[in-house]
């Protein structure tokens, strides 16, 4: 058990990787701020970049690895965009409340 | 194994269309209002320009899973549809108010949305071209992801009102979820076997269910479920459908006709990807039982809901959900006997696309063209353009004598949609369920038979009022020419496309996308006729409204 712990194998980083997934989705369900639910779907890649990276170390090939550079890139481009949009709104009603905004419903 | 420059060599139109997509980018920004007018002209000239490459190109046979025809299909499939809505697009970012602000006395460029808009536009269809095009995970998500964050500046860009940020914000939150979602799907499925390219990952498929193991490994079957719910968003199918309505309110109508197509296309292109890495002809069990119930779910939830709803666009949106189911029962009935267009699910899936689209596109091109005149609530209704685009029920009472050309269209678009024959839809609903049937999924089709009837409730309600519909308020009135740009002549393509493949050119359409998933015969070294041929059949597809279309585009593109 205790040897078990102390080196750490396959199974401890994807259950990381899928506590942190897991994690992400929760809060973006149970958030209303439109930040903290930004930073959970960011949360979500983050499980997913930490499952990669153990698999490419499995099986003892760079693709994973590779696939993580290009999932941090489409991170970036889409935290740019989220920000813009959130700001967007915010001028319209000073709050970042996802609840405020009902305009839509049916 | 191919070089760099053979992949590159198969990607000629979606290099035609970045390098397009950055000259609209370019002219939008010029300072002579001449070449700024020209914007959307150079948009359509790259997307016929792509589509000739495209075709020039012909049909990969190298393709890791055999799909090169699907390939070649969908990405012709996205351009024809693209030409249209180009059309339907046209005037949208030259009658905002933050055009006219910035195009008055002085040019400021800095508040210019012009060439961003069609900037965007060709890249959401870049996106599509290349998620077709896919052979590798990596590069599916990165196209997947060009697909979509382009719609999201779309829709907040094309209107000053909130309720479009709102709609965009909403859209990107979910989009944000579900690209995690089949990301972590992908991550899986190299989990499972060690590599990101289609060719590989399938072959240890095959290993693994040949040597008995498990057929696949249940890590294999975990990422390619996730991978599946993760683009249930992009099709709008049920668990990720909540979206669709609000969003489809919110955007400008000619870019709500975009996100109802486009994004559809490029999901459905990747869910026949990923789930030919099982082998569409074997999915197993699990996933049957998956795509059965999203497909039933979807459907049904879509069809109810549009049945309850009195907003147009509304009912739109849940109808292109309940469209969504249809193809999702496609997807699960395999590919059937070669050579036998009956039988063959996923081909069904790719020509019911193209009908979904005309009679989708011809709605949202006639409702584009349209203003209220009432507002139900007191609220402030009118986009960026000052016109008043949520439409109701009542709006459409006897358009047919005030405008018999919208009229028509509109008439054309629900009986396609309905899938009444002679026209497109019924072609498509017909071999999708003929699909279905001969996978032997009998209770499936009672259920998609049941919807369709529930669909006729409100399409036909439409049908009807545009004829001898009464309205008790002003109907809505047709906007002036100046501010419908050239929604008209789109809505008349769509219809007359709607109407012309449920005939005699839909046949070689359906024959494209049974062909698609054939086999090409030799590789292009070998015989180099064998592959011309080929090429030359996809060349076929749609002959005349393809014709049509490059007629249309000449005629249409607004003049200043």
């Amino acid at each position: 058990m205790l040897l078990a712990l102390s080196s750490p194998m396959l199974s401890h980083y994807l259950l990381t990787g899928a506590v942190l997934f897991v994690l992400g989705l929760v809060g973006f369900i149970s958030r209303r701020n439109m930040i903290q639910m930004f930073l959970c779907t960011e949360m979500m890649f983050q499980g997913v970049v930490v499952t990669l990276v153990a698999f490419s170390a499995f099986h003892g090939n760079v693709t994973g690895q590779t696939f993580v550079i290009f999932v941090l890139t489409i991170a970036a481009a889409e935290a740019a965009l989220a920000l813009g949009l959130v700001v967007l709104l915010f001028r319209h009603r000073r709050t970042l409340d996802a609840s405020a905004w009902s305009a839509l419903n049916g | 194994m191919p070089t760099i420059a053979d992949k590159l060599a198969g990607l000629w139109p979606e290099i035609v269309m970045l390098l397009g997509a950055v000259a609209c980018l370019a002219a939008g920004l010029s300072a002579s209002a001449r070449t700024r007018r020209l914007t959307p002209w150079i948009a359509g000239g790259t997307m016929a320009l792509a589509w000739i490459f495209a075709l020039w190109t012909g049909i990969d046979a190298d393709h890791p899973l055999g799909l090169g025809g699907v390939v070649t299909y969908v990405k012709c499939l996205v351009l024809v549809l693209g030409l249209v809505l180009l059309l339907v697009c046209a005037g949208v970012p030259e009658g905002l108010k933050q055009t006219a602000a910035a195009e008055g006395a002085r040019f400021d460029p800095g508040l210019s949305v012009r060439g961003e808009f069609y900037f965007f536009f060709l890249l959401s269809i870049t996106g599509v071209m290349l998620t077709a095009g896919a052979t590798d995970l990596v590069w599916l998500f990165l196209a997947l992801e060009l697909t979509s964050l382009p719609t999201y500046v779309m829709i907040a860009m094309t209107r000053d009102r909130t309720v479009a940020h709102e709609s965009a914000v909403k859209y990107f939150f979910l989009g944000a979820l579900s690209a995690a979602m089949f990301l972590y799907g992908f991550a899986l499925i190299y989990g499972a076997t060690g590599f990101t390219e289609f060719g590989p990952i399938r072959d240890a498929v095959a290993v693994s269910s040949e040597t008995g193991l498990s057929d696949p490994s249940p890590l294999m079957l975990m990422g390619i479920v996730l991978s599946v719910l993760g683009l249930c968003f992009k099709v709008a199918a049920v668990p990720m459908h909540v979206y669709t309505a609000d969003v489809y309110q919110g955007a400008a109508t000619p870019v709500t006709a975009f996100l109802a197509v486009v994004p559809k296309v490029a999901g459905f292109a990747a869910l026949i990807m990923v789930l030919h890495l099982l082998g569409l002809d074997r999915l197993p069990e699990p996933v049957l039982y998956l795509l059965g119930a999203i497909g039933v779910l979807t459907m049904t939830v879509g069809n109810v809901l549009a049945f309850v709803q009195t907003n147009l666009k509304r009912v739109m949106a849940y109808s292109s959900v309940a469209n969504s189911g249809y193809m999702m029962l496609g997807l699960m009935a395999g590919l059937g006997v070669p050579g036998n267009a009956l039988g063959n699910g996923p081909a069904a899936v790719l020509f019911f696309l193209l009908a979904y689209g005309f009679g989708s596109i011809g709605a949202f091109a006639v409702i584009a063209a349209l203003a209220a005149q009432r507002s139900p609530d007191g609220a402030d209704h009118t986009d960026a353009t000052g016109v008043a685009d949520d439409l109701e029920y009542d709006d459409l009472a006897g358009l047919w004598w005030r405008s018999p050309v919208l009229g028509g269209v509109m008439l054309v678009s629900m009986l396609t949609l309905v899938g009444m024959p002679p026209l497109s839809g019924f072609m498509g609903k017909f071999f999708l369920i003929g699909g279905v049937l001969n996978a032997g999924f009998y209770g499936l089709v009672i259920v998609l038979v049941i919807n369709s009837a529930i669909s006729a409730g409100y399409y036909l309600r439409i049908a009807m009022l545009t004829f001898f519909g009464e309205s008790s308020s002003a109907p809505a009135v047709i906007l002036p020419e100046g501010r419908r740009g050239p929604r008209v002549v789109g809505a008349v393509i769509a219809g007359i496309a709607g109407l012309l493949i449920g005939g005699l050119p839909g046949n070689s359409v359906v024959r494209n996308a049974r062909e698609a998933f054939e086999p090409v015969p030799a590789p292009a070294s070998a015989e180099p006729e064998t592959v011309q041929a080929a090429a030359d059949e996809s060349t076929a597809s749609a002959p005349a409204v393809a014709r049509s279309q490059a007629a249309g585009l000449a005629d249409a593109v607004p003049t200043p």
